[in-house]
């Protein structure tokens, strides 16, 4: 029988394994250099890119899928007729109050930077999405990547095995406005999307294929395509080869979405709900590399019984992160982890007859946690019903600003895509410096 | 004496309100009501008055859910877990105290006003002395979690006509009946149907058992709430109530109401000399559901002009008191047509 201090020892030398494992170079980097899209721009930024790829930042984003409810959450306005039937709650940090739907994130909330001020004006599911995942709208003529895939370009290692950007959504609904796109950075920064449960499928190699069989057709064909690339350097060549060694990566990256390798402790830590386990899977990634993943979590549009609603999805929200939280600490991961709480938009003051509570995208709340992040702090006020944005008003550019300066990143680099330079935030963007570390 | 008709009623007087009244218990033959609600204040209306004032006898610090009424006392229960016993003759409030760890859902009267029951999402029933607020009983077993691992909800309670039975009523659609006087366990029954889990498409779950009633002569109880729900953003399936005999712990009949009529039943009644219940709910709107619980027929389905959360009838059966979103309201029900006198040349 182990105790839970053996089982961590013998979970962390799991995860250094797991990392020397999936953070080894490969041959593929010149392919990979190739393959990407804006490349040029990659080897002129190579040496800065080099030095915050080292400092393996990473993201993991709870993407609350129909619109969590900033009254229910994290700008509680109790006692007004707008408020709903929730007490706000004292948290860790003086002045700062949360609902009491979110006791233990309260006792966390020194970690925690909450933006209460985002007028993002778009109140259909689409739109949102779009905008909340992007950063802003798609052009007619141009196609940006989202959040994910900007972390995957920035932070990702170009000869990591492990996947980039990883994300699930296991909900039906939302799932079409569940953006995942790499746009003008090309589909090696796309997601692997995944549908169901915590492993994707098709993963395992055949059972009817020895893994030295494996091993070996793996060879020969890494053989025959040096041969055939000499002489040949051509973005398809390349592409293809690295196609080859990230295929064989994945793969092999089949044990990180495996939550059997964690302790029972551990996994019943973060309950045993989808939602929970994803949590869990999410941190084993980012553990071994994965710069950014996605836990969709749906569904809250909660026009009928919103408090009903979010009795129940906050419960889970406030354990499964208050325990993300804690584990990241315990492992010395917090300060480079980046947890980001986000929704299409948030939901209306006014209380309709079903008891719910409608889009409402005027005056809404997201949550940064962990890395690059000052902790303990607020940004932006809404009036006393929650109606207005009365201080600090912004959209969503300033806040991908901020996540993108939390991170180290640029967010006034610029992309070339053909002709034409794309910055990554619209020029005049500024971050909100005062929750910045 | 007269019987009255459910399908002759009309509404005769209503009063707005700000807030959404979510609970309402009647004072027989005053025509005085005690309404509940979203601003945590427990109103008096006297609703026999040309234009009835609201008075404010207590008020709790969230929503106010739950009221009782026992001659002396009106006794409110809300969400900051309080109950409140405010002496009607003084308006004094005589105690206030924590009686449940999480939200008091419903507060009700034994029919001898002796006992004030009282049901929260601690899932536990308390029962309590109506006169000095003393704890006579708890009622344990309702399970606190959902089988997918969400916090349940403890809904509704209601006693027998005789007092001697209780009914406790959850989320995930276990209903309880209790012996009073010891406090056994007499039945678990399955009203399941009333409760959606949607596990694909939206991951959480609505609805419940949000109202139970005994028939008069204690063999039968009927479970109120929702149909199963395709999607559960709204309340959108029709209302639902099943009917048990729960000494057999057999559902005997399963009433949806007409498509048109959808959300939760929250209030079901029965009149004190016609035999038919009168079922009260909503979603979007509300509703009245008239029905028979020997048959298992709805009688009578109309609309209500707000999402009713409480309803009573007078002891004379002629009138329906309802409280809602933003509003009270009394509907008075006409008597049966006698029949017609043979035509004479």
């Amino acid at each position: 029988m182990t105790t839970p201090a053996s089982d961590e020892r013998h979970e962390r030398h799991e995860t250094r394994l797991g990392r020397r494992g999936f953070l080894a170079g490969t041959a593929a980097t010149a392919a990979a250099l190739a393959a990407d899209m804006t490349g040029l721009n990659v080897l002129k930024e190579q040496a800065l890119a080099a030095e915050l790829k080292r400092q393996e930042k990473r993201v993991i984003l709870f993407w609350l899928a129909g619109g969590a409810s900033q009254f229910e959450t994290f700008d509680p306005k109790p006692g007004r007729p707008t408020g709903g039937p929730f007490r706000a709650i004292p948290t860790a940090v003086p002045g700062i109050h949360i609902s009491e739907l979110m006791p233990k994130m309260a006792q966390r909330i020194g970690h925690t930077a909450i933006v209460r001020s985002l007028n993002t004006r778009i109140a259909d599911h689409g739109g949102g999405a779009e905008l909340m995942q992007l950063g802003r709208r798609d052009e007619p003529s141009i196609r940006f990547p989202d959040l994910g895939a900007v972390v995957a370009r920035e932070l990702g290692r170009i000869d990591s095995e492990v996947p980039d950007y990883v994300s699930f959504y296991s909900s039906t609904e939302g799932r079409g406005s569940a953006t995942r796109q790499a746009g003008f950075l090309g589909s090696r920064y796309a997601p692997m999307f995944l549908t169901a449960g915590t492993s994707p499928e098709y993963l395992q190699p055949l059972k009817t294929m020895s893994a030295v069989d494996h091993r070996e057709r793996a060879d020969l064909q890494a053989a025959l395509g040096r041969q055939f690339a000499r002489g040949r350097e051509l973005p398809a060549v390349s592409s293809h080869s690295q196609a080859y060694a990230r295929v064989r990566g994945l793969m092999a990256s089949e044990r990180l979405f495996d939550i059997e390798q964690e302790s029972q402790a551990m996994r019943d830590r973060y309950g045993p709900t989808l939602f929970g386990q994803q949590t869990l899977t999410a941190r084993r990634l980012i553990d071994a590399g994965v710069p950014f993943v996605k836990v969709g979590r749906a569904w809250w549009d909660s026009h009928g019984e919103n408090f009903e609603t979010h009795l129940e999805l906050v419960s889970e929200l406030d354990h499964v992160m208050s325990t993300l939280i804690d584990d990241l600490k315990s492992r010395g991961l917090l300060e480079q982890t980046l947890i980001v709480t986000l929704s299409e938009f948030g939901r209306t003051p006014q209380i309709n007859q079903s008891l719910g509570r409608d889009h409402f995208a005027s005056a809404w709340s997201a949550t940064l946690t962990g890395c690059g992040v000052q902790g303990g702090s607020v940004y932006g006020k809404t009036d006393e019903n929650g109606q207005t944005v009365v201080d600090g008003q912004i959209g969503a550019a300033p806040l991908f600003a901020t996540i993108y300066q939390a991170l180290g990143i640029d967010y006034e680099k610029e992309y070339q895509v053909g002709a034409r330079p794309i910055p990554l935030t619209d020029p005049g963007t500024e971050p909100i410096d005062t929750i910045l570390a | 004496m007269a019987s009255f008709e459910p399908s002759q009623f009309k509404l005769t007087k209503q009063v707005n309100r700000p807030e959404i009244l979510l609970g309402l218990v009647l004072a027989p033959e005053s025509g005085r009501v005690f309404c509940v609600g979203s601003d945590g204040q427990v109103t008096s209306f006297n609703l026999a008055a040309e234009k009835p004032e609201p008075t404010i006898l207590a008020t709790h610090e969230s929503y106010a859910t739950g009221v009782a009424w026992t001659g002396e006392f009106v006794v409110s229960g809300g969400y900051d877990r309080k109950l409140i016993w405010t002496r009607l003759a003084d308006g004094k409030q005589v105690r206030s105290f924590e009686a449940h760890q999480r939200w008091i859902r419903q507060v009700v009267a034994s029919p001898d006003r002796k006992t004030i029951a009282s049901v929260g999402d601690d899932m536990v029933c308390r029962l309590w002395n109506a006169g000095d607020g003393k704890l006579l009983r708890e009622l344990r077993g309702h399970e606190p979690v959902t089988p997918h691992h969400f916090p349940s909800m403890l809904y509704a309670c209601c006693f027998s006509s005789d007092g001697k039975l209780l009914a406790t009523a959850d989320r995930v659609g276990c209903v309880m009946v209790w012996e009073v006087a010891s406090g056994k366990r007499l039945k678990t029954l399955d009203a399941s149907g009333l409760y959606t889990w949607d596990p694909n498409q939206r991951r959480h779950s609505i609805g419940g058992v949000r109202s139970v009633a005994f028939t008069p002569d204690g063999s039968r109880l009927l479970a109120g709430g929702s149909g199963k729900i395709g999607n559960i953003d709204h309340l959108d399936a029709p209302a639902r109530i099943e009917i048990f005999d729960w000494q057999q712990g057999e559902r005997t009949h399963e009433i949806a109401a007409d498509a048109k009529f959808k959300g939760l039943v929250e209030k079901i009644v029965f009149s004190p000399r016609d035999g038919w219940f009168v079922a009260a709910g909503g979603g979007n709107g509300g509703f009245f559901l008239f029905g028979d619980a020997a048959s298992g027929k709805l009688l009578y389905q109309d609309a209500a002009p707000t999402h009713v959360h409480a309803a009573a009838i007078s002891a004379s059966g002629d009138e329906i008191f309802a409280a809602g979103h933003n509003r009270v309201a009394v509907w008075r029900l006409g008597s049966k047509a006698a029949p017609a006198a043979p035509k004479t040349a």
